[in-house]
């Protein structure tokens, strides 16, 4: 937080998810457009920014989540299972919205490599009206996603998705074309007015340890290559990878599927360091795979020839006192473990031997590159992705993958180095926990691996998605940050401490007039319906325009052929498990049923005026339907909306109308099938009260 | 604070239904504050009397309205314009007596009908819920009761208390909601040590700074201009 003032508007500042993304995904507005049922617009935000997010909602490590303000009450928002639903429930959308480029322009652009960082910089640059083409030294496209993870986490299908909608942009692909054996550097130049060395970290670094040649020693990438190519490596029976990171676990994981008996880890880093994630390391070792910690490798252990062991050497530290890589050992300690195979997983470099006679220099096994302007020693060639950064996740190749497009449409259109400005990311800041201590829990929703001793029989994903219900109760644990209370104007507020007294969270304030800080605003909206001065405006959906909302709709409809009792149901859009009564209402629908649904994030934000709207816009009834019993995210909402219905329906007995006309509901059980119970016995009451054992029946 | 109740629906509605046009109008300050007459309740009620016309086949058109205070002449002048270019026929004031005095002095021929009643000077003792304190008497004698007013706050107006009615520090007139205010005066006074003060009589009240020699008018000379 670096402002001054403790009044945010959305538009100031990122949500912590969004800012923590590499490419800034939307996150905040793709979720509360699921939690709405609009899956497609929700697919749209996905897309604006990130062409890979059918991979990412299978492989993204997710530093949205890792960075989730619901982290200070309960647990992270599950945000990639959502991506993964998302694209999993929009597959003839995504296929139906595919863009070509509005315009041609002049330029060609060579591509080296179709990873992550490769394909997002081309589709970016063929979007810009570019004729580009990719080259890929493989039969497959992909890069990385395609060779080294394995299947269990990233099904080919998933991939594909991703590169088809990809290409249908417009980008050429030429594969099994390796640049330097295939096509050459020089005529590649000569082609194309720029081009894009988007190679990554393909190959393996080895060991420069004793028997690191013997039969049974295998380098990294190569294993995942060949396994991903369906030409499996034989292992023997007991194997051991070396390293400590996600791809040595990815090795493990995929050599158990093998069939040894036994697969060992060793690492020089405690568990604690390892730079594995968490909970990678968790399901490593939920299939059997043992972890052997603080240590490094000091020979393989062979006889004739054939891998019979691998010795090890105390590992002390792993880091200097300025946290670089040092590994300190202690020699007089060491252990050696009998194996058959192993496999070295302790790094990648790039291949850069294609490289060799142009003027694209590099050194020491690394290409020379700018980072902030993407270019590499000779004009008009340009790197993204980790051959540029070292080491990274597919999100930050995708990130660079745009920053490449940028530079390099910059110097086509003008000939000139674009230096790209550093962002500095303002963010909303942590929830404080004082906030956080007044929120109701909700636990996240999990879903159950596939039983480990199942998992480890073949390379079938081990992960299920969400079923519809699952997202949509997921998504609505989001806080949907920043997205609250905003007092309309000074001039509004007579300072009378209403939303002080009602706020649930103590956030509203009055300081001179109210205030309710965007990093505390849990957008309850109870403030702004109890508001006197009708001051408060919400900027996630505004009930103050309710009046209107309706009257948009049933101008529409034609308020007179509406069938009638005609019914407005405001309705907990939080208690919905599928999109049957999300999915907007047509007019003839209305006309029929004789019932206007209106969703609502929590009816606790409804206002007196919102209760008596309806009738004035023509409705004979208006029902509220609210979660069910304490199902609420707001403590003591729903009896301050118990209330307000309470003083609605007095007030409408005064003007005439009878009270019985306005009724709130709770919601048991399955909204789609106990709302419709209410609306055909509220419907049919005649000036009483529906009660609820009538619905049970 | 002046502390006013929203007037029943049906009066409201007798007062205005012979007219067509009808212009209600909020107050930003005191009613908005006792939750009865803000810019909320003025939309709360011109919709009420929307859907109740509606509901018997008229045709009135009711309007919404809402200044920051009605008892000031310049946040009112865009009322009366309004009252004149719109060709309203009646006001509904949803501010205290202050207001709705004010704004009929410079209505013309507009009628303009009370939407509350105004109860008295008080504040909030809890979530919606107001108490009398002051009533504006003219010559405050709380130096003597260690700050606690009996001429509001006790059900006699008793100057020397507490009279039979005081049973457990509440009075007899609602026992369950209505504290005795010299059990109230005792406690405090014994907290201030000054229980002493109890042993001195208060004289009989001079009554007329609350009501005597009409309407009562305040002057600041330092800033006072005749017009």
């Amino acid at each position: 937080m670096d402002k001054k003032s403790p009044q945010i508007s959305a538009e100031d500042v990122l949500a912590t998810c969004s800012a923590a993304c590499p490419v800034h995904t939307d996150t905040r507005e793709y979720v509360q457009r699921l939690s709405r049922g609009d899956y497609e617009g929700a697919l749209d935000i996905l897309l604006e920014v990130n062409p890979f997010p059918s991979v990412c909602g299978r492989i993204c490590h997710h530093p949205c989540e890792s960075e989730c303000r619901r982290k200070a009450i309960d647990s992270a928002v599950s945000l990639r299972m959502l991506k993964r639903f998302l694209v999993e429930n929009t597959k003839e959308y995504r296929i139906a919205r595919r863009k070509k480029p509005a315009e041609s322009r002049a330029g060609s652009v060579a591509v080296i490599g179709s990873g992550p960082g490769g394909l997002t910089a081309a589709l970016d640059l063929a979007l810009l009206g570019y004729r580009v083409t990719v080259y890929e030294k493989d039969s497959r496209l992909g890069g990385m996603l395609a060779h080294a993870i394995p299947r269990y986490r990233l099904p080919v299908e998933a991939l594909a998705e991703d590169i088809e909608d990809i290409l249908a942009a417009g980008v050429e692909v030429r594969t099994n074309c390796e640049v330097g054996r295939d096509i050459s550097l020089d005529e590649l130049q000569k082609e194309n007015n720029a081009i894009l060395i988007a190679i990554g970290l393909s190959e393996s670094h080895s060991l420069p340890i004793p028997g690191v040649e013997s039969q049974g020693v295998f380098l990294g990438t190569t294993f995942l290559w060949d396994i991903a190519n369906g030409m499996n490596p034989e292992l023997g029976d007991r194997t051991l990878v070396v390293g400590g990171g996600n791809v040595a676990i990815d090795i493990a994981r995929a050599a158990k599927r093998l069939g040894p008996s036994k697969v060992y880890m060793a690492c020089l880093e405690k568990r604690e360091e390892m730079p594995a994630w968490e909970w990678e390391i968790d399901e490593a070792e939920q299939e059997g795979i043992e972890i052997l910690n603080s240590w490094g490798p000091k020979s393989i252990l062979e006889e004739n020839g054939k891998v019979t062991g691998i010795e090890f050497k105390s590992c002390v530290s792993v880091f200097d006192d300025q946290r670089r890589f040092s590994p300190s050992y202690d020699e007089s300690v060491t252990t050696s473990v009998e194996v058959d195979s192993v496999i070295i997983a302790i790094g990648q470099k790039a291949d850069l031997g294609f490289l060799a006679k142009t003027p694209v220099v590099a050194e020491r096994g690394r290409l020379i590159c700018n980072r902030t302007s993407m270019t590499t020693s000779e004009r008009g060639v340009f790197a993204c992705g980790e051959v540029m950064t070292g080491p990274g996740s597919a999100i930050q190749a995708i990130a660079t993958g745009h920053d490449a497009a940028k530079v390099i449409s910059h110097f086509l259109e003008t000939g000139e180095t674009l230096e790209l400005p550093q962002r500095a990311v303002t963010t909303i800041g942590e929830l404080p926990a004082a906030t956080a201590a007044l929120a109701k829990r909700f636990e996240r929703v999990e879903v159950s691996l596939t039983d480990p001793a199942e998992r480890i029989k073949d390379f079938s994903p081990i992960e299920p998605g969400y079923s519809e219900a699952e997202a949509l109760a997921e998504s609505r644990r989001c806080l949907a940050c920043a997205t609250g209370a905003v007092l309309k104007s000074a001039a509004h507020c007579a300072g009378c401490l209403t939303c002080v007294r009602i706020c649930p969270f103590g956030v509203a304030r009055v300081e001179k007039t109210a205030v309710m800080p965007a990093q505390q605003c849990q957008t309850c909206g109870l403030c702004a319906a109890e508001c006197p001065a009708a001051g408060i405006a919400l900027s996630r959906f505004a009930t103050n325009g309710m009046k209107d909302t309706l009257g948009a709709i049933l101008s529409k409809s034609d308020a007179s052929k509406i069938a009638r009792p005609f019914v407005v149901s405001y309705c907990c859009l939080n208690e919905t498990t599928s999109r049957k009564f999300l999915m907007e209402q047509t007019e003839e629908e209305i006309r029929q049923s004789g019932i206007l649904r209106v969703m609502i994030p929590c009816v606790s934000r409804l206002s007196t005026l919102d209760l008596l709207s309806p009738f004035e816009l023509g409705a004979d009834k208006v029902c509220v339907i609210a979660c069910s019993e304490n199902g609420c995210f707001y403590p003591g909402a729903e009896e301050l909306l118990a209330k307000r219905v309470n003083r609605a329906r007095k007030f409408l007995d005064q003007i005439g109308v009878g009270q019985n006309n306005l009724q709130l509901f709770k919601t048991e059980g399955s909204a789609e099938e106990y709302w419709p119970r209410i609306w055909e016995e509220f419907r049919s009451a005649s000036e009483k009260t529906v009660d609820r054992s009538e619905l049970a029946q | 604070m002046i502390i006013a109740d929203p007037k029943p629906f049906g009066q409201v509605k007798g007062y205005v239904e012979s007219f067509e046009k009808i212009l209600i109008v909020g107050c930003g300050t005191c009613t908005t504050v006792c939750l009865a007459g803000g810019e909320a309740e003025a939309q709360i009620l011109a919709s009420g009397l929307r859907i109740a016309f509606g509901k018997d086949g008229g045709s009135k058109t009711i309007l919404e309205d809402c200044v920051q205070r009605q008892c000031d002449e310049e946040f009112i002048l865009p009322i009366l314009s309004r009252v004149e270019n719109e060709k309203i026929d009646a006001v509904v004031t949803l501010a205290c007596g202050v207001g709705l005095n004010f704004l009929a002095d410079r209505l013309g021929k507009v009628p303009i009908f009370p939407g509350l009643n105004t109860t008295f000077y008080g504040a909030a003792v809890g979530l919606g819920h107001w108490a009398e304190m002051c009533a504006g008497c003219g010559e405050c004698i709380t130096a003597l009761t260690g700050g606690i007013c009996p001429v509001a706050r006790c059900s006699k107006h008793l100057l020397n208390g507490p009279c039979g009615g005081s049973e457990k520090g509440k009075c007899e007139v609602d026992p369950v909601n209505v504290d005795c205010v010299w059990q109230l005066i005792y406690d405090r006074l014994k907290k201030l040590g000054k229980l002493e003060d109890l042993q001195n009589l208060l004289p009989a009240k001079d009554w007329r700074t609350a009501s005597d020699g009409g309407v009562r008018r305040t002057i600041r000379e330092h800033i006072y201009s005749p017009k």
